[in-house]
């Protein structure tokens, strides 16, 4: 059995021995400000439980986003003092710690019951980065091979853990994450002292040379706070593009900073920035599907998104020149360059246009977005739209107000230019 | 008048019938299962059908994997005009062969591959929602009301996933009940049976943490109930636990 003793020391509240549902319940409180939830890229089948490639999601919260896995932390005592977070070491909170027994046990009914798609598991740091990270593998190892559990795990590799115990828990998992937290050393250096970029780009580093199908099949993610630290977009857009590049990411996800520490370190931001939030997803979108670069969307000069306009269409209203296209000639590549135009929506414009040619309704039928669309395109040569008013401010101006601003939180302000 | 071929309610029915009109190259004007009630101008027609062998296996070898796929799943929806659709998808295939599923100009191509997307996205969104309880016998009980006749669809899906368990799925909408004996699975009328559902004792705890969970992980400072409804379209509520008691 796990010995528990050491943790008188870390100012623990309640007790080891708390009631599973009140450590439920503060477990999960400290676990929810991690954004990443997907299911998605293994195919797992055994005894009990199998993974689908696409991912499901059981139910979506009322914030909006989906519940796929069971996100809870093994502890949230923490050896750490970042500022922003919610378990820091300073904090007066209640803490309390599973036992890998007890975790195991809430993970297989509420998989059997289908709530679930499987398990997301990340912990506060308690002794050591090894010790955390042996606790970790321990939990998992049980639900692994006692329980044969098979369905989606998804857990947090701890920064600073040694190697060999990285890679035991790689070949346990399905997905391991390390948080980047902030895009900047000197950041970090400020919110997050007990951090150390290095720690985490070892860990991607080992990840993205190991990968295979049976070390995290599903490859690694990690997550960025938005908003607590003065970067601007384009300081971020570029660390997000380099670690696509050096760590072949899946996902880096972006948390519009929420207030849930006072201090004189941090910004005191009543609403997330979460269209900044939204803005810096499409952007990501652009980066991994799109082949945009980021020098494309933001320069030194431009260092942010425009609020109103999404990037690819500020980037097209840039290079206006350049258009429009004719969709039943024109490559992959312009069709994707295309405001109104997805992957999918391009990829079917291909795939048909050989074999008719399209007219608007059929593009309308493919899904293209013919709002934003028409003052980009031609088809058979033909515009959809009186073409003699197509200048530059005519078309922001209509994309401004098709941009639905109702889709706002609730009292965020509009920024004009 | 108009002639409504009449076929008996089942897929290899359909089958049948559309592999005679298309064999004798006659044109419905519509045709209907055989709780259709005709109108004034219907003259309906009921064929004499027999077709020896596999007519599944004929079909698959005549039009392809692909096209099978497609003319089943729109056959599972609740489309009120599937079955017409799926007799001009076929039809057309004899004037573009493989090329068919690219013709998403002719009307019932691009109906068929709406339809049969719309039926596999509703499929996929139940292997999410599809709640279980655990009953006294240790049978796993779930009611679902989907639009589409998924349940075939949904209990291949569980059979991978929770294949050392006996389950039941309820579909209350169409009245049929699939049945899972840890080998494999068989779908029947439920009629009007009475089930007696006891649940076992630890359901409520269990349960009950779910519902704590799902409160919980849900942040204050993001509330978006628009883009909830969104993703979880509120027709479904009534058998989703975490979201019943908001209905």
């Amino acid at each position: 059995m796990f010995d528990f003793s050491f943790l008188l020391s870390y100012n623990i509240y309640g007790e080891v021995n708390m009631d599973i549902k009140e450590k439920l319940e503060i477990l999960t409180d400290g676990a929810k400000y991690d954004a990443s939830c997907s299911s998605s890229g293994s195919n797992r089948s055994g005894k009990f439980g199998s993974t689908n490639r696409s991912g499901i999601c059981h139910s979506f919260t009322k914030d909006g986003r989906c519940i796929s896995l069971l996100k809870i932390l093994l502890t949230n005592c923490c050896i750490f003092d970042c500022k922003y977070c919610i378990n820091r070491k300073s904090n007066n909170i209640k803490r309390a710690i599973f036992s890998p027994e007890e975790i195991c046990y809430i993970t297989i009914n509420f998989y059997k019951r289908n709530y679930i798609e499987g398990l997301f598991l990340s912990s506060g740091i308690i002794k050591s980065p090894d010790y955390t990270m042996n606790f970790l593998i321990q939990t998992i190892e049980l639900l692994r091979k006692k329980y044969h559990f098979s369905g989606y795990i998804h857990a947090k590799a701890i920064p600073g853990a040694s190697p060999s115990l990285i890679k035991r828990l790689g070949s346990l998992v399905d997905r391991m994450s390390a948080n980047i937290e902030l895009p900047t050393q000197e950041s970090l250096k400020l919110l997050a002292p007990n951090k150390n970029n290095e720690n985490i780009h070892k860990i991607m580093n080992y990840v993205k040379n190991n990968r295979g199908k049976n070390f995290v099949p599903a490859g690694q993610s990690t997550q960025m706070i938005i908003g607590a630290t003065k970067e601007t977009d384009y300081d971020i857009m570029k660390k997000s593009s380099s670690m696509y590049e050096n760590y072949n990411l899946k996902r880096v996800f972006y948390s519009a900073y929420i207030s849930v520490n006072k201090d004189n370190l941090l910004p005191t931001l009543k609403i997330p920035p979460l269209k900044r939030e939204h803005r810096l997803y499409e952007a990501d979108w652009l980066l991994r599907y799109y082949n945009f670069r980021v020098e494309d969307l933001l320069d030194s000069e431009n260092p942010n998104f425009n609020i109103l306009v999404d990037p690819k269409a500020s980037w097209a209203l840039k290079h206006l020149d350049n258009f429009p296209k004719e969709v039943n000639v024109c490559s992959y590549e312009e069709l994707l360059r295309i405001p109104g135009i997805g992957v999918t929506s391009a990829k079917r414009i291909i795939k048909y246009r050989r074999h008719f040619k399209l007219t608007f309704k059929d593009l309308k039928n493919m899904g293209v977005v013919l709002k934003r669309a028409q003052y980009f395109i031609t088809c058979d040569n033909k515009f959809y739209i009186n073409s003699t008013y197509l200048n530059k401010s005519f078309i922001e101006a209509n994309l401004v107000i098709d941009n639905d601003i109702k889709a706002l939180p609730y009292g965020e302000q509009l920024q004009l230019f | 008048m108009q002639d409504i071929y009449i076929y008996n309610n089942t897929f290899k029915g359909l089958l049948c019938l559309i592999y005679e009109l298309l064999q004798k190259k006659i044109k419905p004007y519509n045709i209907k299962g055989l709780d259709y009630t005709p109108n004034l101008f219907d003259n309906l027609i009921k064929l004499n059908l027999k077709y020896d062998g596999d007519i599944i296996q004929k079909f698959i070898e005549e039009f392809g994997n692909y096209n099978f796929k497609i003319i089943y799943y729109v056959y599972l929806s609740l489309n009120a005009k599937k079955e017409i659709i799926i007799y001009y998808y076929l039809k057309n295939y004899y004037n573009y062969y493989r090329n068919l599923p690219y013709m998403r100009n002719l009307k019932c191509v691009d109906e068929a591959l709406k339809i049969s997307k719309k039926v596999s996205a509703e499929c996929h969104k139940f292997k999410g929602f599809t709640r279980f309880k655990k009953l006294k016998n240790n049978v796993y009980y779930a009611e679902i009301n989907p639009d589409n006749d998924i349940l075939e669809l949904l209990s291949i899906h569980f059979k991978r996933r929770l294949k050392n368990e006996f389950w039941l799925i309820n579909d209350v909408n169409r009245k049929i009940i699939s049945m899972y004996n840890k080998k494999d699975f068989e779908i029947i009328p439920s009629g009007n049976w009475q089930f007696k559902l006891e649940t076992s004792e630890e359901e409520n705890i269990f349960l009950e943490m779910w519902q704590q969970f799902y409160e919980t992980v849900s942040i204050k400072e993001r509330e978006n109930l628009a883009c909830r409804r969104n993703f979880m379209p509120k027709k479904y509520w009534k058998y989703i636990e975490e979201v019943k008691k908001e209905l």
